[in-house]
């Protein structure tokens, strides 16, 4: 089983990767109470491929995630979307990042209440002030097939229309990359298969760019590729994954 | 069970930091008035007995009746000076010394302007110089002949009055020039509770004060060994009827328990300001703990699901409230300490000079307060509590945390009823017992009616105020929404700015209403060109309306002087006025008699209050005079018109023979035929630059003057009332900041999906906008209700019109709505630094 990662070789060229991290180290606290999430991370994720990434928990999977999309600062390193260095740029220029050229769906709380479904959809778009030119909202909203719920709440929306929802507002800006992070944690087996089935569409059909944090090797099945993560390192990756093959290779590093 | 309610207080500093603040402002206010009235009474009293220190017995004429309060405070009969032998000739007498006192009003040498006296009285008294007397010579030598005169010290110091300086001084009588030999105190004091004293030998402040072989009282000092209660009951068996002696003890008791009775009435208008502030403060702990114990849902839950009774929750809750109550109750003590120099600093800049010696901090003081406090959040928790003890264990395990919003149908029978409680309290107030408390308790419950039904239309009116919000774009859209998606909340939070807002919105409808009625009532009842009036509340000397009739561009001059009598029974005003002029002056309206009549022992009756005595032309009219005691006039006449000369109408000749002080409050002159106004008050200008105390208006001026005293006490009232508007502002902080907290999950989601913290701060500030204009504009119109309702309910005592001021109601709303978003600016910022991943981060 190749263990190694894909790109080491990196800086050099500009890469053809949409994100990628450079010797990331995250360190919560200080003194003895200092832990340390990640600990020397080097990763690329390629362009129009789905990416997940496991582990078990604790195993820093979600600080690489929410390091990667802009949401949390490395204590070492550099994190780059496209050509970008999010390190070095201000607090509103990561705002800005965020909102134009990525997209993300966490587990929970991924909807503002006040808001219909629509939009909750063009949410990002209204905080830039822009219309949705590209006529994408009805691929989109086709693509999920939420069409009848558009003027509902979230609170009038089961579970998974509701992520549903939050993987269409991800979609409609056509960012460089989605973030997912445990997006069917909350889900039942069904819903979760649809959301992911809709993902992987958004992969095969546009080429979409997704990453995605799961605890689930289902869900992990779905991806191109899957990067697995133990004590804040790298621990083995695989292409075209089952679920049998990852959950095998969990059970490696859990041992 | 107790140390979980401790632990759930302590836990929310800056949440219990912001909620104590609105109960702390009101009961500081409340032990604010108390320790600045205490403090007063307790100045007055110390000086009433410092003034009498070395005296034992006082010899006075008796007083008909009690006028404290009045204008004519010293209404006694002066005595024949000759009493002085009479008395020396007690045995047991040391010494008697004769005094005499009156107005006497410093003019400032370097302005020509009079010296106090819209506040503290201008005192012209006798001295001897002698040191056994209360006023002590500070400087220079007591005052001898005619041309000399000594002054308190702190006049002196703050108008740069020296020894030898000239200074003219105004009496009733003609003004003259003195020579300032002398500066003087009483004792440690610079002055006597802020009034200015000029003192002068007895027998140039018997002339002056136009007492020639009077005395106003003499101070009786006994021989060693004689106590004053002895000297007293001897002195008193040689004196003539109408004269009495009473100990210095009980003299100075008599004298500040009438200051303490005036004192009572100020501090009762304090504390309705201070009820108001509570009242609001209440509404905020109503909204925090009803938002806290949603927010704490699951925790009450987990409490039932372990075992906690309804009644232990309850408990909990309320005693979560009291120990707030007591914590703001006791800073609230402390900070009332501070909030009474605060009150006399602002009365001090509305020209109310106020005595203080030492702080006074009575128990009285700290039990009011604390127990104001702990009512207060007691009350306001009740319904809170009971909401928390309806929590069922069952909600503990439901995973949104958030329950289900409950209908606000159940508002609408319940508001409603309030509602119609309140207004008709308030109407039962004003039209039928005419009790005050009544008006107030209808206010207040018609407030919370409002308040109640106010949640029904947050909803529509907050789309409606929010709609220029849109501009904001998406950051206006959700503050919008965010108003609009907990009704109650936003309801009772606007509520609290609501109280304030309407009762300064109906102050400046109760004071546009009487400006405009006065106005309407200059022109139906004034025929005069010229209005004489006093710099000071005394009034001011017969002379000026004699300078004013030898003037060729002057045709008719009309006096008028008040005095506070006592008729029926009750406590009234008695004008007297010159019959020959008056009706060129004036238009009273006769209703019958005529004022031709009004001559000798005649009196003319304002038509209504004779109807409701019953009396009817030729009727006795019995009048009781502080200074002559019951005279029977004869009813010669009814008028309709009140607003100048009040109910009851006397002669002249009878007034000058029943009343001791005789200043005009009022002179009201026309023009001759042929000369214009403005020539008549040019000339009536030079000829009265004697009389600096007089000041000459037209009609123009005399309107402008009027609505400016009606705007000072509104002003006065307005300062006050933005007490209670501060305290609705912090209610909005700590609404906010709750409700960011809660909603802290949504507004990290706005964050990673890429809302910039400059937009977060707009949404929370638009929210704001609009909870303070939603309370603003329901203020305003509860307000001009209420200012329709007293109007009305007054129409027939002076207040006719009814007026809006709309330039100034608008003001106050766009005010509030900038005190709003600057209330709003705290929580703004406190939710853009939210971070985002503990906002995103599961529980």
């Amino acid at each position: 089983m190749d263990t190694s990662t894909t790109t080491t070789d990196l800086p050099g060229p500009p890469s053809t990767a949409a994100a990628r991290a450079e010797g990331l180290r995250k360190v919560y606290g200080s003194g003895d109470a200092a832990v340390e999430a990640l600990r020397g991370i080097t990763i690329a994720f390629e362009r129009e491929q789905f990416t997940a990434i496991m582990g078990p928990s604790g195993s820093g999977k979600s600080t690489l995630l929410h390091v990667m999309a802009g949401l949390d600062t490395p204590t070492e390193g550099r994190v780059y979307v496209g050509d970008v260095d999010l390190t070095t740029l201000s607090e509103r220029k990561l705002t800005q990042l965020r909102r134009d050229r990525l997209g993300f769906v966490f587990q929970a709380f991924n909807l503002v209440p006040t808001l219909t479904a629509a939009e909750n959809i063009t949410l990002p778009l209204d905080i830039a002030g822009r219309k949705d030119e590209r006529g994408w909202f009805d691929v989109v909203v086709d693509t999920i097939g939420l069409r009848d719920r558009l003027r509902h709440r979230p609170s009038e929306l089961s579970g998974g229309q509701q992520q549903r929802v939050a993987a269409a507002r991800a979609l409609v800006t056509r960012p460089e990359i989605v973030f997912a992070d445990e997006p069917t944690g909350n889900l039942d087996s069904r819903s979760g298969a649809e959301l992911l089935s809709f993902l992987r569409q958004a992969v095969r059909e546009v080429g979409q760019t997704i990453v995605m944090v799961t605890h689930d090797p289902v869900a992990a099945s779905y991806a191109d590729r899957v990067v697995f993560l133990a004590d804040g390192k790298i621990a083995g990756e695989m292409t075209e994954p089952t679920a049998e093959r990852i959950l095998d290779h969990m059970k490696t590093l859990e041992a | 069970m107790w140390r979980a309610t401790f632990k759930s207080l302590l836990a929310r500093k800056v949440r219990l930091l912001l909620t104590t603040l609105s109960v702390v402002l009101g009961v500081g206010f409340v032990a604010g008035t108390f320790v600045l009235t205490d403090t007063m009474n307790a100045t007055f009293d110390q000086l009433f007995h410092n003034l009498t220190k070395n005296t034992d017995v006082i010899v006075q004429s008796r007083s008909a009746f009690d006028s404290a309060g009045s204008n004519n405070a010293d209404q006694r009969e002066p005595m024949p000076d000759s009493i002085v032998h009479t008395i020396e000739s007690v045995n047991g007498v040391a010494k008697a010394i004769p005094q005499v006192n009156g107005f006497a009003q410093i003019v400032d040498p370097a302005t020509g302007k009079p010296i106090g006296g819209m506040g503290p009285p201008a005192i012209g008294a006798s001295w001897s110089g002698d040191p056994s007397e209360a006023i002590t010579l500070r400087s220079g030598a007591a005052p001898h002949g005619p041309d000399e005169t000594a002054i308190d010290a702190a006049t002196a110091r703050k108008y740069g009055i020296g020894l030898g300086d000239r200074v003219k001084i105004l009496f009733e009588g003609p003004s003259h020039l003195f020579t300032v030999t002398g500066i003087v105190g009483f004792g440690q004091a610079d002055n006597l509770a802020g009034a200015t004293l000029a003192v002068f030998d007895f027998p140039t402040a018997q002339r002056v004060l136009d007492k020639v072989g009077l005395a106003d009282a003499v101070d009786v000092q006994a021989d060693p060994g004689i106590s004053a209660t002895t000297l007293r009951d001897r002195v008193a068996a040689v004196l003539p009827k109408g004269i009495e002696a009473i100990t210095a003890t009980d003299f100075a008791d008599q004298q500040a328990g009438q200051i303490q009775s005036a004192l009572g009435f100020f501090r009762t208008a304090l504390l309705v300001f201070a009820v108001v502030a509570l009242f609001v403060g209440g509404f905020i702990i109503l909204n925090t703990f009803t938002i806290i114990v949603t927010q704490r849902t699951r925790e009450l839950a987990l409490l039932r699901a372990i075992g906690a009774s309804r009644g232990q929750v309850t408990r909990s809750v309320l005693l979560e409230a009291a120990t707030l109550g007591m914590v703001a109750g006791a800073i609230g003590v402390v900070a009332g300490i501070g909030i009474a120099v605060g009150l006399q600093a602002l009365l001090g800049a509305f020209g109310i000079d106020l005595p203080s010696t030492s702080t006074q901090i009575l128990p009285r003081t700290v039990i009011v307060s604390l127990a104001a406090g702990l009512l207060v959040t007691v009350i306001a928790s009740v319904v809170p509590a009971r909401r928390a003890s309806a929590v069922a264990p069952v909600e503990a395990l439901r995973a949104d945390g958030a329950p289900a919003a409950r209908s606000l149908r159940r508002r609408v029978p319940a508001g409603i009823a309030v509602t119609a409680a309140g207004v008709g309290t308030l109407a039962y107030g004003l039209v039928g017992g005419g009790a005050l408390l009544f008006v107030g308790l209808g206010a207040a419950v018609t407030f919370v009616g409002v308040a109640i039904l106010s949640a029904l239309i947050v909803r529509p009116a907050a789309t409606a105020v929010g709609w220029p919000l849109r501009a904001l774009g998406l950051p206006g859209r959700l503050g919008r929404e965010n108003s609009r998606r907990n009704p109650r909340r936003t309801a009772s939070t606007s509520g609290a700015l609501m109280v304030g807002l309407g009762l300064m919105a109906f102050v400046a409808i109760f004071g546009a209403s009487v400006r405009s009625s006065v106005d309407h009532v200059i022109a139906d009842t004034v025929r005069a060109d010229l209005f004489l009036s006093s710099s000071s509340f005394e009034g001011f000397g017969p002379d000026a309306a004699q300078v004013l009739r030898t003037l060729p561009q002057i045709d008719a001059v009309s006096e008028f002087r008040v005095v506070q009598a006592r008729i029926a029974g009750g406590n009234a005003t008695v004008t007297g006025v010159d019959p020959s002029s008056i009706g060129r002056v004036a238009n009273l309206e006769m209703r019958s008699g005529s004022l031709g009549a009004l001559r000798g022992d005649a009196v003319l009756v304002q038509a209504d209050t004779a109807a409701e005595h019953g009396w009817s032309l030729g009727d006795p009219v019995r009048i009781e005079f502080a200074r002559t005691g019951t005279q029977t006039f004869t009813l010669a006449g009814t008028y309709e018109r009140d607003e100048i000369v009040g109910q009851y109408v006397i002669p002249m000749s009878a007034f000058e023979a029943n009343v001791t002080t005789q200043l005009d409050q009022a002179v009201l002159a026309t023009a001759a035929p042929g000369t214009s106004v403005a020539e008549a008050e040019r000339a009536a200008r030079s000829a009265l630059t004697d009389f600096p105390n007089v000041q000459v208006r037209n009609q123009a001026e005399f309107r402008a003057q009027q609505a400016k005293q009606v705007d000072a006490a509104m002003s006065l009232i307005t300062a006050l009332l933005l007490l209670a508007v501060l305290i609705s502002l912090f209610g909005i902080v700590n609404t906010l900041g709750l409700s960011i907290h809660e909603r802290r999950h949504e507004i990290g989601l706005l964050r990673a999906v890429g809302m910039s913290r400059a937009q977060v701060r707009r949404m929370v500030l638009a929210e704001s906008a609009i909870v303070a204009l939603l309370g603003a504009l329901l203020g305003t119109a509860v307000g001009i209700f209420f200012g329709w309702a007293v109007q009305r309910s007054l129409a027939d005592h002076g207040v006719s019109q009814f007026a809006i001021p709309g330039g100034q109601l608008a003001l106050y709303v766009a005010l509030a709505a900038v005190a709003g978003v600057l209330a709003g600016f705290v929580p703004a910022v406190r939710a853009s630094r939210l971070r985002i991943l503990d906002a995103i981060a599961y529980e």
